[in-house]
């Protein structure tokens, strides 16, 4: 593999132990509230979506995955700003704010940026944020924890009926 | 019952290292009225602090000081990456201890040679490890339940033909065993097992040691260098405790088993005007050699739900693929191993971003998935080093990673991957991923055993060719890495390697 791919994937698991702790943190509820009550980060919103589309996620959930971002990124002095980078970066691609550009015209400018080193700690993070977020849980069927329900021993470990051959 | 030792008791083995490796020369040391003071970076971990999260459990156990280069998914904490770990446990095969014989000198970069041991000679260690660890499928020990990503693998398996199959060779108790519970399947295998059913050194070597009277753990000490006298023989290990004070624990030997990047770190920081290259390194080939195995993964999603959440993180083994076969197109062979993960690592895995990276999230409990090991060929290139200037919290010198894919590692990822997209797309897959999986699970070399000095550092005990009162006992004694995983040989060895010290003290030239 290359040597940035490597790099990227440092990133992404360096970046889980802070964006998966962020959900527990104060800050984290901090920065979702100001997050929420700006409102005008719809497009850093829809930016998370193109990232990691799932119809069935309502915008308030990337919305506060990114929120997520933002906070673990305010706290580091390498990456705080990087948001803000990749909103310039994608705005600057086109005479109208990226946001209002169609839909395949805002994946190739995601795709023009996407070997920034900004963007792929926002990736990494936000990978973390979003994929740990209950709501994204609960959309999935993956319910989390188990050792509290005395794991699947007896909730369906082996329960599986449909394969054409047993042995 | 824990003994404590004085600094200047230089009648103990310092064990570096409390994981896979070290715990286990360290028991079985102590289990032979040895006395032994372990010193363990991490911090001391109980089963109540084990919960299914695994970023909590990473910012927990993880190790995260700085290093530059590849990244290695390895643990600091008591027990080290044997509370990370999955638990398959597969032997090294005849011809893998004679890799360069059997495979030739693949190219001009690989550098590989010959284990300085047969698998005659470890084949009785072997069996007290499978015992030791609980291995399932030995020792009256049943095969480990069938999961439902199991279930899916080996279906596929049989549909494309493949026939030794089966969920045996796991280090996870399927029933009660030697005070532990059976695996309840709670899942979070990655992230620590809560109920104690998975080997790990934190809750079985460690206390078995400790109930001996011969055995001190230092736990949140971080060994920084190996000292010696003026014949070069090993005295004792400086370490940093918590409160961040440096102290030498003197030694009659010492045992290192850091997990490759720490040992390679150990030895080549202990330089000195005698050891200019640093402890062991006449030969130049400390940090040498590093080996990861060909490793990959492969998902799919299938027709209709698996549910592959439920259940131990990896059940079962296809064994058909790890001859050594070169019409293939490449040396060595590999195994498909089950293996299911949480929502945040399908994606990471995946890497990127967009519909191909979220359709398989999309469909998680439709998942199923396995994973790739196979030999990987040593190269002189592939290596640990110090950077010349960095230096990290405890002022040691930054480990430098460099580690690339061989070409026989590629062809061999291709073709498990081109053999998993069969297995999956034979029950109607609709979607499928293969690829590598940079992490850094297996780690092999640094340090190898070598019948010529020249050609390794340390003997065919993990004794240093130079110091004999100096050992490495974790995966960095690996000549070549074999396909399998490599715990089950890196505890073999350490058994080994303990009865060996007993002798020479018995004989007392140690
Ligand atoms: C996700 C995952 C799954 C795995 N699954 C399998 C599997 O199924 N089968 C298999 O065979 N292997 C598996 N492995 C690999 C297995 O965990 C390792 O082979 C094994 O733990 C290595 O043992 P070790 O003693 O060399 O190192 P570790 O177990 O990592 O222990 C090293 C210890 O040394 C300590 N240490 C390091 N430096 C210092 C220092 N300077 N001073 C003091 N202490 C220090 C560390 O804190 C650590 O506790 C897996 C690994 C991972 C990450
Ligand atoms: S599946 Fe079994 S081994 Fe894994 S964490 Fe659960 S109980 Fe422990």
């Amino acid at each position: 593999m290359t040597e940035l791919y490597t790099t990227r994937r440092r990133f992404m698991l360096a970046s889980l132990a802070f964006s998966g702790l962020a959900v527990t943190g104060t800050s984290f509820l901090r920065a979702t509230a100001a997050w929420a009550n700006t409102g005008d980060n719809e497009d850093l919103t829809h930016f998370a979506r193109l990232l990691f589309p799932h119809d069935g996620v309502a915008d308030a959930v990337y919305a506060e995955a990114m929120a997520g971002v933002l906070s673990g990124f305010e706290a580091n002095p390498e990456t705080a700003g990087f948001l803000d980078r990749a909103e310039a970066a994608l705005n600057a691609q086109q005479d109208e704010a990226w946001f209002d550009v169609d839909e395949a015209a805002q994946i190739s400018a995601i795709k023009n940026i996407q070997d920034e080193a900004f963007f792929a700690a926002i990736l990494g993070a936000l990978r973390g944020s979003f994929y740990y977020h209950p709501a994204v849980w609960e959309h999935i069927n993956y319910p989390g924890s188990s050792k509290e329900h005395g794991g699947y021993l007896h909730r369906g470990f082996d329960d599986i009926s449909w394969l054409p051959e047993s042995n | 019952m824990a003994k404590q030792y004085e600094l200047n008791d230089d009648s103990v083995i310092v064990v570096i290292g409390s994981g896979a490796g070290g715990a286990t020369v360290a028991n079985e040391l102590a289990q032979k009225g040895i006395d032994v003071v372990c010193l363990e970076a991490g911090s001391r971990l109980t089963l109540a602090d084990v919960v299914n999260h695994p970023a909590t459990m990473d910012a927990k156990m993880g190790w995260h000081d700085k290093r530059i280069g590849n990244f290695l998914w390895v643990c600091k904490t008591v027990g080290g990456t044997t509370m990370r770990w999955s638990g398959i446990t597969p032997r090294f095969q005849e011809h893998e201890f004679a890799a360069r014989s059997t495979y030739g000198q693949i190219d001009a970069g690989t550098t590989l040679i010959d284990w300085p041991i047969t698998f005659k000679e470890i084949e009785p260690y072997y069996v007290k490890a499978e015992d030791k660890m609980g291995v399932s499928g030995t020792h009256g020990i049943p095969a480990s339940a069938e999961t439902n990503n199991y279930k899916v693998f080996k279906a596929a398996a049989k549909r494309v033909g493949y026939k030794d199959v089966n969920s045996n060779r796991s280090a996870i108790n399927p029933v009660a065993r030697n005070g532990r519970p059976g695996c309840q399947q709670i899942s979070f295998c990655h992230s620590g097992c809560a109920i104690g059913a998975k080997w790990s050194t934190l809750y079985t070597e460690v206390p078995a040691a400790e109930a001996t009277g011969h055995f001190e753990l230092r736990a949140n000490a971080m060994a920084l260098r190996v000292n010696h006298d003026e014949t070069g023989k090993a005295t004792g290990v400086v370490y940093k405790d918590s409160d961040g004070v440096t102290h030498e624990q003197k030694a009659r030997a010492v045992c290192v088993a850091g997990n490759v990047v720490e040992t390679a770190r150990i030895l080549l920081n202990s330089e000195s005007s005698l050891f200019p290259h640093g402890l062991g390194n006449s030969s130049g080939q400390v940090g040498q050699n590093y080996m990861r195995h060909t490793f990959g993964v492969a998902l799919a999603v299938m027709p209709k739900p698996v549910n592959f959440h439920r259940g131990a993180r990896q059940t079962g083994v296809v064994y058909d693929e790890q001859g050594h076969n070169p019409e293939r197109g490449f040396a060595g062979g590999y195994q498909l191993q089950a293996i299911a993960v949480e929502p945040w690592n399908v994606s990471a895995t995946i890497g990127g971003w967009g519909p191909e990276n979220s359709v398989f999230i999309e469909n998680y409990t439709s998942l199923a998935g396995l994973f790739i090991t196979g030999e990987d060929p040593p190269e002189a290139k592939n290596r640990i080093s110090l950077h010349s200037t960095e230096r990290d919290a405890n002022g040691l010198p930054v480990p430098v990673i460099e580690y690339r894919n061989h070409a026989n590692t590629n062809a061999m990822r291709e073709h498990a991957i081109d053999s998993s997209r069969q297995m999956y797309e034979s029950l109607g897959a609709t979607e499928f991923w293969g690829g590598d999986a940079p992490v850094g699970c297996h780690n092999m070399g640094v340090a190898r055993m070598s019948a010529d000095p020249k050609d390794g550092v340390t003997n065919r005990w993990g004794q240093a060719h130079d110091i004999p009162n100096l050992f490495v006992s974790d995966g960095s004694l690996f000549s070549s890495s074999g396909g399998g995983n490599p715990t089950l040989t890196i505890v073999a060895l350490a058994i080994r390697q303990a009865e060996h010290i007993a002798e020479r003290m018995a004989q007392k030239e140690l």
